[in-house]
């Protein structure tokens, strides 16, 4: 058998040399961490070693070597000792106390005089007037004798930040060993990973030090900085320069694209208007039958009743008018999105050159906070329900697009190579193969942009689209709770019977078969 | 009508960016591979391909992943472009051919089953053997016939109305091959259809379309890695390594002399009991003579028609001392098997 | 083409046998299955059916059932669809017929006239006491009112008679929709019944056949939706209780003040605790606060920078200080910086709660079949709403802003930290298990690291969202980069608005490029 090997795998191993490795890591004063990284691998308990170059330099130490995390930490912490030192030593601590009490002194003063002035007068207020004076003195006394104790506190803060200094090196040399041994075991997997040590990075550690520590330092411990450290000693004048140079670019592009802009609205308006006519127009029964059958039909009973309770709470409250102007406005951006987005989703997914231009407009689209997206279109379109869909839209639009792209993109390859070995043009291939099987995809991007497009109904009747949306403003301007909460709901009601029938209706294909 | 249905004439394929210019510098500089990529950044996939397919055949492309054989097939209906080459099906240039005429070209002559089904999940296993008729625009009720007929075909009757995901892969793989037959193609395209499956199944559907292509003799062009399947089914079988042909012949002339060692390796390990026949390892008669004597007496020995095949000459073998004697045409006697030459022969040695 | 007869696998039909594969198949009967599909009229269908699918095209059929009975014949054959878009074509139709018939199309016209005659009389009345008071002038200047509005009234009542006349116009336009209705549905019917036929085949839960309680329901919906629509939109003045729902505004009153008071007397009565949350999340800030604002500029954009190289390279320090140069020289720093404090806190504050109830939720079943639609219903609130309960507690002001911007920012990484944590695979979890790993040693050493990519998503997505509501914040007082475009709004300044939504923007790209940074180098 192999009884001439070593009986146990992990206690007889034989020990590998480290030290060429650790050497080579290490570059500067090779044998030392050799001999320190030795000690830390065999030790099992917690070993402590302290390193007197990171004790001197602390932070520089950790520069030269690349231990950016430990220098910034480090840093910082001894920046903030430093500045109590910098306060106890010449900052002036009783400043702002002093300063009161030398206005309420003065404050007293006055008072005083004009104590003496009625009573030369022989007013009668005179008597309060120089009570008044004498206890505002008083306080006066009380911001002179704590001022007096804020200084005398100087010396207990330079003690503090003394002795937190020290400490803070103090740790800093009894950590750097171990984490210095870590950046090593990082660094024989990823030679990336910095190693030895180097004068570029300690001047770099120098540098980044000399900009923080006086700046710093003079910014918290002198009583009165220079006003230029607090703010960017900029005029005014750029911004509003910059501000009407764009002010008057924006009216000129509106004058000068009139006629597109008109465009728009009229046709957006015209979709809109034809919805709200049928929504708003109709008698509610009917549309009340009609959501109640469409749930049931497509997404099933329970959706049915849901679909009608929630109906009924947006009814009883008085909110139908509203809700009905709602979903126009969403209905309509949704049919909007869905007509501008799956094309350019199918474009996107074709033309690779496309998507790469599409993928970070779409990221920014939906990165932007929904208020930026406003003001251009205010600019262009003016107020009103409009612009609030077309705000809608832009906020509304990526995840279509986005899904449509990769639902397209994720078909089989060889399937589509299946139906192009058949003869399939490009029309029956999209049409017959690809948009079914991206269906699935489309239509979650379809249903998350109908939920974009609710959330954002408050944010579009900030710019004056009515319906519930504005409800929900008045009642955050007047901090109107119960307002607000029950037109919150009613938003939520709409958004949750659109998402239960859209949803709905594309799982049960899948569930039934 | 010629005989020749597929005709293949110096087909290349690069892939890359710079694919023209490294097909020029191959044509001038005959470079190897890994030249190519290294100074073109391009990848050759097919290099330099002639070969002639005849009418009925079953025309066998056997080789490693990665040797090009399903690149190959690509190309005879454009799915994927050639570099260089002359590439004529049914007599027709397929490279002259214009987007419109090429679909039709797809549509009505040549069927494609997949290594990967490649069924469309949301369409009924009818409507799948159908999609080459629809794309035709037939109407519903023809594709439907014919659906219905195909399917019986394959044996799939009274799965028409299922999915194909209530389908076993082999079940799948048999609408694969009806939908490749529905639109009755001259040619037919087989990327590795039983490659993905069990090799039970493998082997019934081996059998199904043995029998389904003695009924149909649709010319096929089959891509199989597997030498047993492509020996099996294939009429002539050619050998692909590294985007070229090494060898083209009957399965017999494969076995019985590889071209080189690469093809050796892989003919090694077949059986040759059903694949080599008497003509092929006797010894000529006059030969036989003038080394053993004239007087060596051939009249005890066995007779066996020269078309026989090693597992035969093995059984009457057995029964005799002697060697045997091979009859040609007429019943003359052509030549004389030795037990150690059928041991041989069996060996795979000459 | 070699011609054989089919060996082995054929089929078990008789006839189903055939030369070439498609060339000659063998025509393949319908029959039984549409009448089994169809159940009443079966015969008729198998017809119609076969019609249908031997044309390429669209095949001319015509079902006179669905002609006469519309919307109730689709209804009694299950086609909802159909059902929907046959009531509206009749309805629009039939609106036209009996506004032609029952309303008084000139009724509105008819009014002003009545109106303007009123006027025209007064006017006459005028231009005689003028005469009558010698006042020539004033009488002219009168009489020529007078006959302009003699002449607005004839044109009201030629008006009034084209429109009264019109109505014979809607009538006969009313019927010829009607009949060209009546007719698409007829050949509608069989087409969408024959597709129907189809899917069925290949799912028999469909509905098939002929169900009277579809054709009752369909035609209780029709009773109930076509009077009303009708007279919804013939009448002249509709009943309001048509129009508008018969909503009480009492219940809204009753509930919208019992809520107030619910949230005053929370307010009053836990004040000690929402005081002490937004003590809480007053100190974190402040401490950030000290760093952003209070330390001098040229510090705290150096190290911005700095991070910006160390993280995600060159390119995105270029980019860092291309931004932080916008924002500084216009004007923008110190909003810029208290933006990104309270964004820093409010991440912060997602990270470290959400993170954990992330691994709770992936461990429990129950605990986060309850939480899911929370978490959905968080997402899908518009942010608007929390700001309503949130001033209701805290007041406003920043710790209320930063509040509001966790409901928007927590559900992304619980979501995501659930998500990656039950995605580890359940072999490695084995695995370490199998080696005597505790829960803690394999939460920290597997489960976290493996999970890792998922989580560091989530936190990118929840600063993201953060920032986005950190602006919105700025509605109650939370100051910042949003305060400036919510005023740019208020006023439509443009040019302002814009300055502040780069600002806003270039803050989302730095912060969004620094982290994917951070976790693509792990």
């Amino acid at each position: 058998m192999t009884g001439a090997r070593a009986p146990q795998a992990t206690e007889a191993a034989p020990r590998i040399d480290l030290g060429p490795s650790i050497t080579e890591f290490a570059g500067r004063q090779a044998p030392f961490y050799v001999s320190r990284f030795r000690l830390l691998l065999s030790a099992r308990k917690r070993t402590w070693t302290l390193n007197r170059a990171a004790l001197l330099f602390g932070p520089l130490w950790a520069a030269a070597r690349g231990l950016w995390g430990f220098f910034w930490l480090f840093a910082i912490l001894e920046l903030f000792a430093l500045v109590q030192v910098g306060r106890g030593l010449w900052g002036d601590l009783g400043a702002p106390k002093r300063a009161e009490a030398e206005r309420l002194q003065a404050k007293s003063d006055q008072i005083a005089a004009d104590a003496e002035a009625a009573l030369s007068r022989g007013e009668s207020g005179a008597a309060a007037l120089r009570e008044s004076a004498a206890n505002l003195a008083r306080a006066a006394e009380n911001a002179f004798l704590e001022a007096g104790a804020a200084a005398a506190g100087a010396t207990t803060l330079l003690i503090v930040g003394l002795v937190l200094l020290v400490l803070f090196r103090l740790l800093e040399g009894l950590r750097a060993d171990r984490v210095y041994e870590r950046q090593y075991s990082r660094w024989r997997s990823d030679r990336r990973v910095p190693s030895g040590f180097s004068f570029s990075r300690l001047a770099a550690g120098l540098a980044l030090a000399a900009i923080m520590f006086p700046a710093t330092l003079y910014r918290f411990t002198v009583s009165q900085p220079a006003e230029w450290l607090r703010t960017v000693p900029i005029s005014r004048t750029y911004h509003t320069g910059a501000a009407n140079l764009l002010d008057r670019w924006f009216d000129r592009a509106a004058e000068a694209g009139a006629g597109v802009f008109d465009g728009i609205t009229a046709g957006t308006e015209a979709v809109l208007d034809t919805i709200e006519a049928v929504l708003a127009g109709a008698p509610w029964p009917v549309i009340v039958l009609f959501l109640l059958l469409a749930a049931w039909r497509l997404a099933g009973v329970r959706v049915a009743i849901f679909t009608g309770a929630a109906l009924a709470y947006i009814g009883l409250l008085g909110f139908w008018e509203k809700s009905m102007l709602t979903l126009a406005l969403v209905g309509s951006a949704a049919v909007f999105c869905v007509l501008i987005g799956i094309p350019v989703g199918i474009w996107c997914a074709r033309s690779r050159r496309a998507y790469a231009v599409a993928r970070p407009v779409l990221d920014l689209m939906q990165t932007m906070p929904a208020f930026v997206y406003l003001i251009p279109i205010i600019a262009f379109f003016g107020t009103g329900k409009v612009p609030g869909i077309l705000a809608t839209i832009i906020f509304s639009l990526p995840p279509v697009i986005r899904l449509t792209a990769l639902g397209l993109t994720q078909v089989p390859a060889s399937v589509v190579e299946a139906a192009r070995a058949f003869g399939a043009t490009r029309w029956q291939l999209l049409r017959g193969v690809e948009l079914p099987l991206a269906t699935p995809a489309i239509m979650t991007g379809v249903n998350q942009t109908i939920l974009m497009c609710l959330s954002m109904v408050v944010i579009a009747s900030l710019i004056g689209a009515k319906g519930l949306g504005q409800e929900v403003l008045i009642a955050l301007q007047y901090v109107a709770k119960g307002q607000g909460i029950l037109a919150g709901l009613a938003i939520l009601c709409c958004a949750m019977i659109l998402d239960r029938i859209v949803q709905g209706h594309f799982k049960r294909p899948d569930d039934g078969a | 009508m010629n005989d020749i249905v597929i005709e293949l004439e110096g087909v290349w394929k690069i892939f890359g960016e710079r694919a023209g210019e490294a097909m020029a510098a191959v044509k001038a500089e005959g470079l190897a591979k890994s030249e190519v990529l290294e100074r073109f950044g391009a990848v050759v996939g097919i290099a330099d391909v002639s070969f002639n397919v005849r009418r009925g055949e079953i025309f066998c492309i056997m080789g490693l992943s990665g040797s090009g054989k399903s690149t190959l097939v690509r190309h005879l209906n454009r799915l994927i472009e050639p570099t260089a080459g002359v590439i004529k099906l049914l007599g027709q240039d397929v490279m002259s051919l214009a987007e419109s005429e090429l679909r039709a070209m797809r549509a009505q002559k040549i069927g494609m089953v997949f290594q990967h089904m490649a069924l469309l999940p949301h369409r009924s296993v009818r409507d799948n053997v159908a999609y080459p008729l629809e794309i035709r625009g037939e109407p519903k009720g023809r594709r439907w016939d014919v659906s219905q007929h195909t399917l019986s075909l394959v044996g799939l009757d009274g799965f028409e109305d299922r999915f194909p995901r209530e389908l076993s892969g082999g079940m799948q793989q048999r609408v694969g091959l009806a939908r490749a037959l529905a639109s009755d193609p001259d040619v037919l395209l087989m990327d590795e259809p039983f490659s993905a499956l069990d090799p039970l199944i493998r082997r019934q559907l081996q059998n199904q379309f043995m029998a389904l292509s003695e009924q149909l003799h649709k010319t096929t062009l089959f891509i199989t890695h597997d030498l047993d399947e492509a020996i099996r089914l294939g009429t002539r079988i050619a050998i692909m390594k590294d985007g070229r042909i090494v060898q083209i012949g009957t399965p017999e002339e494969i076995v019985t002399d590889p071209a080189d060692d690469y093809v050796r390796d892989f003919v090694q390990d077949i059986s040759k009991l059903k694949l080599v026949f008497a003509h092929t390892i006797m010894e000529p008669l006059e030969s036989y003579r003038a080394a053993a004597g004239e007087a060596k007496d051939l009249s005890e020995s066995p007779r066996a028609p020269e078309d026989s095949d090693l597992d035969r000459l093995v059984d009457v073998s057995i029964t005799t001392p002697h060697p045997i004697v091979i009859t040609g045409a007429g019943g003359r006697d052509v030549g004389v098997v030795t037990k150690d030459r059928l041991l041989r022969g069996i060996q795979g040695g000459k | 083409m070699s011609v054989r007869t089919p060996g082995g696998a054929g089929s078990d039909r008789g006839h189903g046998r055939s030369e070439r594969a498609a060339g000659a198949a063998p025509a393949f009967d319908i029959g039984d299955s549409v009448r089994e599909f169809a159940g009443p009229r079966g015969d008729y269908y198998a017809r119609a059916f076969r019609r249908i699918q031997s044309k390429a095209g669209l095949a001319a059929t015509f079902n006179r059932a669905a002609a006469l009975f519309g919307p109730v014949w689709a209804a009694a054959r299950g086609l909802w669809g159909l059902f929907w878009c046959f009531a509206i074509l009749e309805l629009l139709a039939l609106v036209q017929l009996s506004k032609g018939l029952f309303s008084e199309l000139g009724a509105a016209p008819l009014a002003r006239a009545a109106r303007l005659e009123k006027n025209y009389e007064k006017m006459v009345d005028r231009v005689q006491a003028a005469l009558e008071k010698g006042d020539q002038a004033g009488a002219d200047s009168f009489s020529l009112k007078a006959e302009r509005l003699h002449a607005a009234l004839e044109k009201a009542l030629t008006q009034a008679d084209e429109a009264a006349a019109g109505a014979t116009g809607l009538v006969i336009f009313g019927l010829i929709a009607l009949a060209a209705v009546k007719g698409l549905e007829g050949w509608v019917a069989n087409l969408s019944c024959e597709k129907r036929y189809s899917r069925w085949r290949t799912d028999r839960t469909m509905r098939a056949g002929f169900s009277w309680t579809g054709a009752a329901l369909g035609a209780v919906f029709a009773a109930l939706v076509y009077p009303l629509t009708l007279y919804g939109f013939a009448a002249t003045e509709p009943v309001a209780l048509i129009g508008t729902f018969p909503a009480d505004t009492s219940h809204y009153q009753a509930l919208a003040g019992s809520i107030d008071r619910g949230f005053d007397r929370a307010a009053d009565e836990l004040a000690f605790f929402f005081q002490g949350i937004a003590r809480g999340i007053r100190i974190l800030l402040d401490g950030l606060e000290v760093i952003f604002v209070e330390t001098p500029w040229p510090v705290v954009m150096t190290v911005i920078v700095v991070a910006a190289w160390r993280l995600a390279g060159p390119r995105v320090a270029i980019f860092t200080v291309a931004a932080l140069a916008y924002v500084a020289v216009l004007g923008f720093w110190e909003k810029a910086m208290s933006t990104v404090a309270l964004l820093g806190t409010a991440s912060f504050l997602c990270v470290a709660i959400g993170i954990p109830l992330g691994v709770w939720f992936a461990r429990s079943e129950r605990a986060y079949a309850v939480a899911r639609p929370v978490l959905d219903l968080m997402q899908t609130l518009p942010a608007f709403v929390y700001l309503i309960p949130i001033i209701a507690f805290f007041g406003t002001g920043k710790p209320p802003g930063i509040l509001a911007s966790m409901m928007f920012g927590l559900p992304p990484i619980v979501r995501l930290t659930a998500l990656g944590l039950r995605e580890v695979p359940k072999e490695v979890i084995e695995a370490a298990r199998a080696f005597g790993a505790t829960g803690r040693q394999i939460l920290v050493g597997v489960e976290i690291p493996l999970a890792a990519p998922s989580i560091m998503t989530g936190v990118n997505q929840t600063i993201l969202m953060c920032l986005s509501l950190v602006v919105i914040a700025a509605l109650i007082d939370a100051k910042g980069l949003g305060y400036d475009v919510l005023e740019a709004l208020q006023y439509a300044a443009k040019g302002q608005g814009i300055l502040a939504g780069f600002a806003i923007l270039f803050c989302a790209i730095v912060i969004d490029r620094m982290v994917q940074g951070g976790f693509r180098r792990e």
